[in-house]
């Protein structure tokens, strides 16, 4: 079908062909020797500045994780990891404390140039370089407030090197500074919150974040705010063979409101990085949480080689009544993701959300789905999963949706379905569904399938031509995602699935 | 092996069983190979627990305290004995084979009335005379994979059970569905073990019903381990039928291995409400295109009962069709598990996979898991499963008693036209009767 071959064609150009973000940028970086032993643990620390009980929590993963197994489970096939071949911590040289955008390097600003993010903080951030006027950010905080505004911690490598919008954000009571900031002015949060979602001896990766993670966000909004713009951090993996641990801590204290973004591009290497981040979210009572995600990391060539292994753990706590944690995901890179994106529904009456998009073509594989844990009365949730595998990749949709004893009246939803194009990929389903409450109502469904031929003839029979059709129905299988993504990563996401809107939104 | 599992107690049983069975065993050698290898496959996995993909639902280690012994010979069984234990499934019109504890109790079986459309052999007479189709046809059918503990150990005991093979030309036949009645247990005052082999060769072009009925007789605990190993040939059609009644404290295991030819048809269909533990495995392979799989069942549980099916159906050729239903009634604190995988294989185009489990809580403390999956490598395919857990509908039942239908009366009524929609998919009438009148019973045991 010529039609689905042109499709087929654009994912190639698109995703495999032409990695857009496949440059270096040129910045002194400040490296630990590679391998991981106690003493890089202590290195990271004692770098980060951090106190005393930070370090020795630290440690304690690290501990742990020399007992543990890497995870066999997962649907994916790599080489063994030597993770004593690896760089754990890399910071720019440069940014040893920036204190405003003037001060970072240049080069660090044309990375993002580079990155062509149709986002407002890739042009606060151009716009800065350009004039070289400190006044620049001000202008921006008053003339253009509310909606639309984007605060940015740019996170390269390792180490956060500047964070936007802070004025604004303090004004509202707001806290939002790389996480080893925070761990050194508001060490109670941090203490009060870490590792209370993802436990440090969670899992293989999360443990290993644990012990080694450079940097990452911290976000705390307080009682009753609405946080006044979305947040957003962007993640590159820079360096040549540096694992990339992230740590992300979100709070959203009662009847407060935040929507966070996280992309993701990573410039093209030979080898396999590794990535493992580990983010944690806590809603309190009547909170709620959006987190969004578009990772586009670099794939691995034509022939499966190179690529980001992209090993995350991401975890919400629902933790207070009537409380909310939607995740929203646009996975379109990385040679593997193993990623499931879950909310622990403790509240009662809270819910959570899954709405995802994962596409994989060449020889990438995706295992990925989400976690739904139904333990507070009323609770809900939806899931919903579109994969589309192209080319000879493997698309796995793992998920689990459970409702404890007291899990009263819990509801959820679910809806995984798979688009298969091309006869050398592979789309799975595997879905675990345990209902302990008899009052729990859970409906599961999914379906695999090609774009059908009564469908293509259907929507041609009206007049369309073939392309026109695929693109439609491809369109439509997404559709149900893309309008779950916040604005601002509209165009990003609709230029990274090409593959299925590429000809139907022009 | 390098090295040694530590065993659990009942792995040793077997273990000891199996030493005591090896003296006294003088079959052919390739049987005592296919016992050994058997034997030294489920020393190596060992009994299955919840770290164990297949058996995350059912923990068979820590279920499986001990071994019991083997019936040996079977009790006298008369004919109005089988007829009480029977029930309702009595009445159906149809052929016999009767094995008590595994053995075919010829008195007991119709065998007259099978010989002219069938070879009929027990089996510990089947694998020594050996005929190539009772040969070609042990353990090849479609083993599990990865190999299955239960399934080993069934193969480490094989000696007992039937093996059946149509002998009529295309287009035949069967008029009377065939009826084989599993007896477990005895009068006597210890816990019992049986383990049963059957071969069903269904020829091309041959059509049948087959029902297996487990009962029990006397109330001592007992471990039933029954595999079938079902062949079609081409263009033939079966319906494979099972009806498990069988005590409170009983622990049942059973597979059926089936392996399809070309534009087969078989139906399915497994009726469950008794044992303590019951794990009813059911693995279909496609052999030859155009092909048909329908797997349909319910399970009424309560009680402490654990009833898992785990399906595995294997689209390794182009355009067959599957169907798995299951509608699953749980109470008291029972717990229901269905897991189906469906596997569509890189060049099995026009596969067309449609599962559907829903269960009916009926109590606090019920559970219901599922885990319907579906790994798919072919892109012209249309493949779906869903999954649904809930209670009886208050609003329909507020709109029956509303018509003047007592609560508990409604309950039942709504619980059956549940059941009932998984039951009308057996197509034969008198086995479809029966069921319907077995689950009528279920429901009326209620509160007793």
């Amino acid at each position: 079908m010529a039609a689905v071959q042109e499709t087929v064609e654009h994912v190639k150009e698109m995703e495999v062909d032409k990695y857009k973000y496949g440059f270096e940028t040129d910045i002194e970086t400040v490296k630990a020797p590679k391998g991981l032993n106690e003493d890089i643990v202590r290195f990271i620390s004692d770098k980060k500045g951090e106190p005393q009980w930070m370090l020795d929590w630290r440690l304690e993963a690290y501990r742990r994780w020399l007992t543990m197994d890497e995870p066999k489970w997962s649907r994916v096939h790599y080489p063994k990891i030597d993770f004593q071949d690896l760089y754990y911590y890399a910071a720019p040289k440069s940014t040893e404390g920036p204190k405003s955008l003037d001060e970072v390097d240049p080069e660090l600003l044309e990375t993002y140039a580079k990155l062509g993010i149709p986002l407002k903080e890739q042009e606060i951030l151009a716009g800065v370089r350009k004039q070289d006027e400190p006044s620049q950010l001000d202008d921006v905080e008053s003339g253009n407030s509310g909606y639309g505004k984007v605060a940015i911690d740019a996170v390269f490598d390792s180490v956060s090197v500047v964070t936007t919008f802070k004025k604004e954000l303090a004004k509202a009571g707001v806290i939002f500074c790389p996480i080893s900031e925070a761990v050194k002015e508001h060490p109670d949060l941090v203490k009060k919150y870490l590792s209370t979602v993802v436990p440090t001896s969670d899992n293989y990766y999360a443990t290993l974040n644990s012990a080694v993670f450079s940097d990452g966000s911290f976000v705390y909004i307080p009682e009753g705010v609405r946080c006044p713009m979305e947040l957003s951090t962007y993640f590159r993996i820079n360096e040549k063979q540096t694992g990339q641990f992230e740590r992300t801590l979100i709070i959203a204290d009662k009847g407060s409101y935040v929507s966070y973004l996280e992309g993701c591009t990573a410039p093209m290497r030979d080898e396999n990085q590794l990535h493992a981040a580990v983010v944690e979210l806590v809603a309190l009572d009547d909170a709620e949480i959006k987190y969004s995600t578009v990772q586009n990391w670099y794939p691995g060539d034509k022939e499966g080689k190179g690529g980001v292994y992209n090993f995350v753990t991401k975890r919400g706590d629902c933790r207070g009544r009537n409380s909310k944690i939607s995740w929203t995901q646009v996975e379109t890179g990385s040679a593997i993701t193993w990623k499931y994106p879950s909310c622990i529904l403790r509240g009662d009456n809270s819910v959570g959300e899954f709405y995802s998009i994962a596409i994989s073509n060449g020889y990438q594989q995706v295992d990925s789905g989400t976690k739904m844990i139904h333990l507070g009365k009323n609770t809900s949730s939806r899931i919903i999963s579109k994969g589309i595998a192209a080319g000879r990749s493997d698309n796995t949709y793992r998920g689990l949706v459970s409702a404890h004893r007291k899990a009263t009246g819990a509801r959820n939803f679910t809806a995984c379905d798979s688009l298969l194009i091309g006869d050398q990929c592979g789309a799975h389903t595997i879905p675990y569904i345990e209902a302990k409450n008899s009052q729990a109502t859970f409906e599961h469904e999914a379906t695999t399938s090609k774009i059908s031929d009564d469908q293509l003839f259907y929507c041609q029979a009206r007049g369309m031509n073939e392309e026109e059709a695929v693109a439609l129905i491809v369109n439509g299988f997404v559709r149900d995602v893309i309008q779950k993504l916040p604005m601002e990563f509209m165009a990003e996401t609709q230029r990274l699935i090409g593959i299925s809107l590429e000809g139907s939104v022009g | 092996m390098t090295a040694e599992r530590l065993k659990t107690k009942a792995e040793q049983g077997y273990a000891a069983q199996f030493s005591e069975l090896e003296s006294r065993s003088s079959s052919q050698d390739w049987v005592q190979r296919l016992r050994e290898d058997a034997m030294s496959e489920f020393n190596a996995i060992g009994l299955p627990h919840r770290r164990v993909e297949e058996w995350k639902y059912t923990d068979l280690r820590a279920r499986i305290g001990e071994v019991y012994g083997p019936a040996g010979d079977a009790a006298a069984l008369s004919g109005e004995k089988l007829a009480t234990l029977l029930g309702p499934l009595g009445d159906i019109d149809a052929v016999r084979l009767v094995l008590v504890n595994g053995v075919l109790d010829e008195a007991l079986s119709d065998l007259a009335a099978l010989s002219g459309s069938c070879e009929i052999l027990p089996l510990h007479k089947a694998v020594d005379d050996a005929p190539d189709w009772v040969r070609g046809m042990l353990t090849t059918v479609n083993p599990p994979r990865p190999a299955d503990a239960t399934v080993a150990l069934n193969q480490a005991f094989l000696a007992n059970g039937v093996a059946l093979r149509t002998r009529m030309a295309a287009p035949g036949r069967l008029e009377k569905p065939i009826m084989i009645v599993h007896v477990t247990g005895g009068e006597s005052e210890r816990p019992t073990s049986a383990m049963t082999r059957n071969l069903l060769a269904i020829g091309d072009g041959v059509e049948a019903t087959v029902v297996e009925a487990h009962v029990q007789l006397g109330t001592m605990p007992s471990q039933v381990n029954a595999v079938t190993e079902t062949m079609l040939g081409e263009r033939a059609s079966l319906q494979h039928i099972k009806a498990q009644t069988e005590g409170a404290e009983t622990t049942h295991l059973s597979t059926w291995m089936t392996r399809l030819g070309a534009q087969a048809s078989y139906r399915a269909f497994q009726f469950s409400t008794g044992g303590a533990l019951s794990r009813n495995q059911i693995f279909v392979a496609f052999a030859g295109e155009g092909a048909s799989s329908h797997l349909n069942g319910a399970v009424m549980a309560r009680g402490g009962q654990h009833n898992d099916t785990t399906m595995v159906v294997d689209h390794a050729v182009p355009g067959c069709e599957s169907r798995e239903f299951y509608k699953l009634v749980l109470d008291d604190a029972a717990r229901g598990i269905v897991q189906c995988k469906v596997n569509v294989h890189r060049d099995a185009q026009k596969s067309d996979g449609h599962q559907a489990a829903h269960a009916m809580l009926l109590s606090e403390a019920a559970e219901f898991d599922s885990k319907p999956e579906l790994e798919i490598f072919a892109d012209d395919v249309v493949c779906g499963h869903g999954s649904t857990s809930g209670q009886v509908d208050e609003e329909f039942l507020f709109y029956l008693r509303s018509r003047g239908i007592p609560e508990p009366q409604a309950r039942a009524l709504l619980i059956s036209a549940f059941t009932g929609e998984a039951i009308a998919k057996v197509d034969d009438e008198a086995v479809r009767g029966a069921f319907q009148t077995m689950a009528e019973a279920w429901l009326a045991d209620e509160g007793a």
